[in-house]
């Protein structure tokens, strides 16, 4: 399953390595790639993961993940 | 998309706060740079005594560093807490500690840093803001190419004309698009005649002439007639939203070079962390208090690996924004990487090469067979089949009723079997005849003639007495740029390929046209990616792009190191392929291998200067040699040239 997240506050390559990192960390998440540049993470997920795990995950490293869908 | 119904994109509102930031900070350091530095070093005027001066630089420098700089400290101390730094952790660590000296002197002999803090907060959000401004530059442009659509549609209800916004189109709709004017969405022709200027989705400057039946894209611009277009994607649907969707997907993927500046990155913050903590020490223990405080505020300044961040990203959001510009779509941004390394470049025969749209030009009956009957079978066999060359044979025969056929069957590579009146017929290349032992000598000479030529021949006979009934001859023309496009491609030094299930005879003439190199033909379908592979074994390991049309060529785009998809019309839902070519001209792979290898080396160059300078930068900051107010000033300008040096990629000529 493909998700896409959009994520408030990051302004640095750092804050994207971060969020991916830390969504990298959830169980189930098999890929991430964050871009500061789109501001979204695409991630390959199965179905063990909730959006809020997500959310969750993004809050973790220090930002708000805005929407998924 | 929510963002934009508010008319504020995201990119706008950080442009926006960091303006925001960068004028009261400015407000509060300037007078703290007059009075202690310009004022008393320059003209050598002490307006106050000494301790009024600090207490001043206190009072001042505060909002800078706990109001303006409030979200950067906030984030900064928060990586601190959950062990997640980032480049925030260092410029709030940095800027607080060199407030906090302003304090310290107070009881202890050491600088006063806190002016400095000040102006570390002030060069740090100014730079952020150019920074920003160069990104959004960069992110926005293919969210741009949106806004270039129509705002307004004229359609028709009943019999009246009415104008409505672009959002209230519905499916269906038919628009009225009057000369000069956009089409609104994508749709399909249902009356008029015009020529449309689709430059801004494919990059093909000529005019494309519609017709009853012909498929519009919205936002291109109608030309010189009247269109009756029934709407048939709007919204999220269309195919420039598509495009957009794909293209900002593309650059959140990541290229294998970026990895090492992502690990870098990852592991710089809390090393330099510790340099700092060691600076200080060293030169407490070699030097005084005050050096210490200096240098290793520097370090923790000058060691923001945002620069190094930002270098892969902003050029590849650059690279593919232009792309896109140009009907080149680039899919995953390591083909970008990969394109430099390419030697051969494979191109499939039919659609690629050819228009992939033949027509019949010969038809040769053997002795006693009539026309009419002939085409009869053949047109009543070939109806069933979705092949291109069946098409041709259909549309040429042209049948008002056609005769029932039973036991039909595809013969993949081959033809086509089927039983009309209880006569089973064949129809299909030589090897189909072979295949079934059918004696094709009559013919040999006529067929060889043909395929000279470069037509594909199919021969029809009936399976029972092993006869041929006759031969049909199809010509699928060379596209026009097609020998321009390889012309070019072979003076750039790459080996060409063409590789089709069309005989060699055939396929032999296509290629002496276009002025291809090698020709592998008699290849099934399901074969074409083990060609692929043989020649990326050969001489320990070549790299190989392939060019097809993304349909039946799926395997060996997948298997190619690079596979490049010629879209055809608006159809890009294309799943392999790297990199997707929205028009169908070939002379899109020049222009991408161009882009992919600017783009690539905007990277480089981007990923060295990044390197270099935290690499020169650091060790001055640590020997002391490096003010602190100079680090800030030289770390906003690293991100600022990396994103800079990007967006210069647009001045390349592609």
């Amino acid at each position: 399953m493909k998700k896409k997240i959009l994520i408030e506050g990051m302004h640095c390559a750092s804050c994207a390595t971060n969020v991916e990192r830390s969504l990298k960390k959830l169980p189930g998440v098999e890929s991430a790639a964050v871009s500061m540049m789109t501001r979204k993470a695409i991630v390959e997920v199965d179905e063990r993961v909730k959006d809020e795990d997500l959310k969750k995950a993004v809050a973790r490293a220090g930002y708000k993940a805005v929407s998924i869908e | 998309m929510e963002h934009e119904h508010h008319g504020e994109t995201p990119e706008e509102k950080e442009i926006g706060m960091w303006k925001k930031k960068l004028v009261w900070g400015w407000i509060a350091t300037v007078p703290v740079i007059i009075f202690m530095y310009i004022l008393p070093f320059v003209f050598d005027i002490m307006i106050f005594s000494k301790e009024i001066m600090a207490m001043l630089s206190l009072i001042l420098a505060f909002p800078v560093i706990f109001i303006v700089g409030f979200s950067t400290l906030k984030s900064g101390f928060k990586g601190f807490l959950s062990l997640y730094f980032n480049m925030d952790s260092l410029i709030a660590l940095g800027a607080v500690v060199a407030y906090l000296t302003g304090i310290l002197q107070l009881f202890l002999p050491v600088q006063d840093y806190s002016g400095i803090a000040a102006m570390i907060m002030a060069i740090f959000v100014t730079g952020k803001y150019i920074e920003s401004k160069a990104r959004g530059r960069a992110g926005q442009e293919i969210r741009k190419l949106l806004e270039l659509g129509a705002k307004n549609a004229r359609i028709l209800r009943g019999k009246t004309e009415i104008e409505i916004p672009i959002s209230e189109v519905k499916v269906g709709d038919v628009m009225i698009i009057k000369p000069g004017e956009k089409i609104p969405t994508d749709g399909v022709v249902v009356s008029g005649e015009s020529s449309v200027d689709e430059s801004m989705v494919t990059g093909e400057s000529l005019p494309v002439d519609k017709i009853k039946g012909s498929n519009v894209i919205g936002a291109t611009m109608n030309q010189d007639g009247i269109l009756y277009v029934k709407a048939t994607k709007i919204g999220s649907d269309t195919f420039l939203a598509h495009i957009i969707e794909l293209v900002e997907e593309a650059q959140g993927t990541k290229i294998p070079i970026q990895k090492l500046a992502d690990k870098v990155t990852s592991i710089f913050v809390p090393s330099v962390l510790a340099l700092s903590i060691l600076t200080f020490i060293g030169w407490s223990i070699f030097g005084n208090f005050s050096s210490a405080f200096g240098a290793s505020i520097a370090v923790l300044i000058i060691s923001c690996p945002c620069a190094l961040g930002l270098a892969t990203p902003i050029a590849l959001t650059v690279g593919s924004g232009m792309g896109a510009k140009r009907g080149i779509l680039i899919r995953k941004g390591e083909a970008i990487q990969t394109m430099k390394d390419v030697k051969v470049i494979i191109f499939d025969k039919t659609g690629t090469i050819t228009k992939g749209k033949p027509e019949v030009t010969n038809v040769e009956m053997g002795k006693g067979v009539k026309e009419k009957e002939f085409l009869e079978v053949a047109g009543s066999l070939e109806k069933l089949s979705e092949h291109p060359l069946s098409k041709a044979i259909v549309n040429y025969v042209n049948l008002k009723n056609y005769k029932s056929v039973t036991s039909f069957k595809v013969l993949r590579g081959r033809g086509i079997e089927g039983t009309i009146s209880k006569k089973k017929y064949l129809i299909g290349n030589k090897r189909l005849m072979g295949e079934n032992k059918i004696n094709l000598k009559d013919f040999s000479k006529k067929i060889e003639e043909l395929e000279s030529d470069g037509k594909t021949v199919m021969v029809l006979s009936s399976e029972k007495d092993k006869k041929v009934l006759g031969l049909i001859a199809v010509a699928d023309s060379v596209k026009e740029d097609s020998l321009e496009a390889l012309k070019q491609l072979h003076a750039k030094g790459y080996y060409t390929v063409m590789i089709t299930g069309d005989n060699e005879r055939t396929a032999e003439a296509i290629a002496k046209e276009v002025g291809i190199k090698k020709v592998i033909a008699n290849v099934l379908p399901e074969d074409k990616s083990e060609e692929v592979k043989k020649f990326q074994e050969k001489n320990g390991g070549t790299f190989v792009a392939f060019v097809g049309d993304g349909i039946n060529d799926a395997p060996a785009l997948k298997q190619a190191n690079v596979g490049i998809a010629m879209g055809t019309g608006t159809d890009i839902a294309i799943e392999a392929g790297d990199i997707v070519l929205t028009k169908g001209s070939l002379v899109g792979i020049v222009q991408a291998i161009e882009l992919s290898k600017a783009t690539f080396s905007k990277i480089k160059q981007n990923l060295f200067w990044a390197f270099a300078y935290n690499t020169i930068a650091i060790p001055l900051a640590v020997a002391g040699l490096l003010h602190p107010v100079i680090a800030e000033i030289a770390m906003a300008l690293s991100s600022i040239t990396v994103v800079g040096n990007a967006n210069l990629l647009r001045r390349k000529k592609i």
